[in-house]
């Protein structure tokens, strides 16, 4: 269906005449697309708010893309007026992140920001309260990265269920040498403690 | 005179009696399964008639019911609010995330077996159970109040050690008061 | 003579807090000087769990996100694939998806009313709401299997027909509910009680709202009209006929009135929905979901929920799995931001009945 997309174009135009290094594009009806590099940030979303009301920030987001060795940061705009989504993306480096804080336009944004920097270790200059947001007294590298492996987490920190007994012995052990019997062969892997009798 | 053996099964009877038909539970939603504790307590499946009622604070209660997933933060502060409680207290373990880590079995924020860290008196299948099956999880209980098997308290006085090292190995920063009840 | 400053814990286990998180509070008296929310007490890792499973295995995973009203979550994420890979949906699915989020709609109000009500006192409204509510799960339990969480919405439309003689049960339970809302009127929203307790307290400045990111019933009780469903209407919202509701004044009361408004207009929406059902197809086969993977791409949706814009940010990297679902729920900004600024000023004991009506849901702040 060919619909006129006149308010894109229209936007389309004004932000390519504003910032000529930015490469813009229509994903499908009420959707921008908007790739610029880091420091034109700031800029630009301050020039959708006040000139051309973009005043709803919907979203703040992180995608790691760890072949390019990059993160790329997502802010996602929402005009009332004119009913289109702006998805605005930038990359920054994945060994050293920085990037300045958006506090100043959207208060919320200081909540997006310090689980960015939880989850993903990217530091935002200006925003102070980068702390302990959803999880307490971490110890690893951000969980949300790429290299960490999950279930060797799990594997190396919590115990395996056939070793919740007070006594401390094997269940399948203690059963077996209870009533003289012998261990299976595919069951012998499973026991991973010793008896200690 | 009030020695003897028949004397102190008749104080036995009258004792878990009263214990088992008035049953305070403390005011704590830990997990996903506390949305199903709302109708259990109201008009429907109404269960204050077995004398099921919630209590506001931890020295008022009788058991403790850890509804689903335990994330580590929260596991402090339920060991803290366990350890508030007084003797006689129970445990009531619920879904299929306390018995054996559920479907986060591989998430690296939720603990694996509730086992190993409180005891435990009853365990609730279920994902999430249904209010009939809360209410037979509670019945399972009374029985065994009746039968004198619900000691869930003197265990961990016992084992002491081992759960503390089960505790201490997942709770990295370990501020709390020594237990000595 | 300055009243000294303590600080308070209301804490995780407390009887008054919807849910599991802290609110630490510093007092002088009875008024709140300064407060500071803490959470994760909640978080399971969702992200990351759904970055190892198939698409197709994300989807039990997706609704135990939001705990009192678990399908738009699915809806979300059905939507955002058949986005990325171009799938349509055939007319009769798209009809049982909006009977579906109206009815959970309706179960997440009666929810709230409970909750809103017992903080203030009025103990006898949890047992008539939570007890009705039990018809609507009766409902789900029979189209779906399951009381709670349902698992019905899937890409490509929805996973089973509906059974016969299915729809007579729901005009029914409409029919019963209707009634019920005149007795729900007459004890809790006309009783004078409950209005002097609930206007005046914890007021949203109009001319802020948006700018601070607020959305949903605390935005249409500021006066300000916008809703998802008719900003960028999503399934067949664009042939229902149904009014969005609004109310001046910005506190409890006006949150409240919304709410109460927005109830009647999900029973016409259903009964609409019924009336105009086609019949058809409800399913559009996917194929082999053990080989299934989805072109690269990026999409992001949005639904309108009981408590405000739901957004999903999902991004495709061409294999079987999904590179990175973001998922970003309204209480995201009404539970940790907008509440520190309105609780100062307040009594210690309106924060349950100010936390109540802004609809704050931990479970959703931190997945």
């Amino acid at each position: 269906m060919n619909k006129e997309l006149t308010n894109e174009n229209k936007l389309i135009e004004d932000i390519k005449k504003t910032f000529p290094s930015s490469e813009v594009s229509i994903q499908r009806e009420k959707r921008v697309i908007v790739k610029i590099k880091q420091d034109t940030v700031p800029p630009l979303l301050s020039y959708v708010k006040d000139y051309l009301d973009f005043n709803h920030l919907s979203h703040i987001s992180c995608v790691d893309w760890i072949e390019q060795k990059k993160f790329e940061l997502v802010f996602i705009l929402w005009s009332y007026d004119q009913q289109i989504q702006i998805i605005a993306k930038t990359l920054i480096n994945r060994d050293e992140p920085k990037f300045t804080t958006i506090n100043k336009l959207w208060r919320q944004a200081e909540t997006y920001e310090r689980e960015i920097h939880e989850m993903y270790g990217v530091e935002f200059v200006g925003n102070d309260r980068m702390g302990d947001f959803l999880l307490e007294d971490w110890e690893d590298i951000p969980p949300m990265r790429r290299d960490f492996n999950t279930i060797q987490f799990v594997k190396e920190n919590f115990n395996d269920r056939s070793a919740a007994r007070e006594d401390s012995k094997n269940v399948r052990e203690t059963i077996a040498k209870h009533s003289g019997e012998e261990i299976p062969e595919f069951a012998k892997k499973y026991s991973t403690r010793n008896i200690d009798e | 005179m009030l020695n003897d053996k028949y004397s102190q099964k008749i104080v036995d009877i009258i004792k878990n009696y009263t214990r088992k038909h008035s049953l305070w539970v403390v005011a704590y939603g830990t997990g996903c399964g506390a949305i199903e504790l709302p109708p259990t307590m109201t008009s429907r499946y109404d269960a204050e008639r077995f004398g099921i009622r919630g209590s506001a604070t931890p020295r008022q209660a009788d058991v403790l019911l850890i509804t689903g997933y335990l994330s580590t933060k929260t596991l402090k502060r339920v060991i803290r609010t366990y350890e508030q409680m007084q003797a006689p207290k129970y445990v009531i373990g619920f879904g299929s995330c306390a018995i054996n880590g559920g479907m986060y079995w591989d998430s690296y924020n939720t603990i694996k077996s509730l086992d190993q860290y409180l005891p435990v008196d009853v365990f609730i299948s279920g994902c999430m159970p249904r209010p009939e099956t809360v209410i037979s999880g509670f019945i399972k209980l009374q029985e065994m109040i009746t039968d004198g098997k619900a000691n869930g308290a003197e265990k961990y006085k016992e084992n002491l050690d081992w759960y503390r090292t089960n505790q201490k190995q997942v709770i990295k920063n370990w501020k709390m008061p020594d237990y000595n009840w | 003579m300055r009243e000294k400053e303590t600080t308070l814990y209301l804490g995780p286990q407390h009887p008054g807090i919807t849910g599991n998180m802290m609110v630490k509070l510093k007092v002088a008296g009875d008024t709140i000087v300064k407060a500071e929310t803490h959470v994760g007490y909640l978080h399971r890792a969702f992200e990351k769990l759904m970055e190892v499973r198939t698409w197709t295995q994300c989807f039990p995973i997706v609704c135990r996100i939001c705990v009192p009203e678990p399908d738009p979550n699915e809806e979300n994420l059905a939507r955002a694939i058949e986005e990325i890979e171009g799938r349509e949906v055939p007319e009769r699915a798209q009809y049982i998806r909006v009977m579906v989020l109206e009815l959970s709609r309706l179960a997440a109000y009666l929810l709230w009313m409970g909750g809103q009500s017992g903080s203030s006192g009025l103990y006898t409204m949890p047992q008539w709401t939570v007890g009705d509510r039990d018809y609507i799960l009766d409902l789900f339990e029979e189209l779906t299997g399951g009381r709670v969480y349902h698992m019905y919405i899937w890409t490509g439309g929805v996973r089973r027909d509906l059974p016969d003689g299915f729809e007579g049960r729901v005009l029914k339970t409409m029919d019963y509910l209707e009634e019920r809302l005149k007795d729900y009127d007459k004890l809790m929203f006309e009783s004078a009680l409950f209005q002097k307790r609930a206007q005046g307290v914890g007021i949203i400045d109009k001319d802020k709202a948006i700018d601070w990111g607020v959305v949903g019933p605390p935005l249409r009780g500021c006066g300000i009209k916008h809703d998802v469903r008719i900003d960028e209407p999503y399934e067949i919202y664009d042939k229902l006929d149904f009014e969005v509701p609004t109310y001046e004044g910005g506190d409890v009361w006006a949150r409240a009135m919304v709410r109460r408004q927005e109830f009647e207009q999900s029973i016409s929406i259903i009964r609409q929905v019924i009336d105009k059902m086609p019949k058809g197809e409800y399913y559009n086969k996917i194929p082999n979901p053990l080989t299934w993977t989805i072109p690269p791409g990026e999409a992001f949706v949005k639904t309108e929920s009981a408590r405000g814009e739901y957004g999903y940010y999902a991004v495709s990297d061409g294999s079987d799995k999904p590179r990175r679902i973001h998922v970003r729920g309204p209480a995201y900004v009404h539970g940790v931001s907008l509440l520190e600024n309105i609780l100062v000023g307040a009594n210690i004991a309106d924060t349950s009945f100010i936390m109540n009506s802004l609809g704050v849901c931990p479970p959703e702040i931190e997945r």
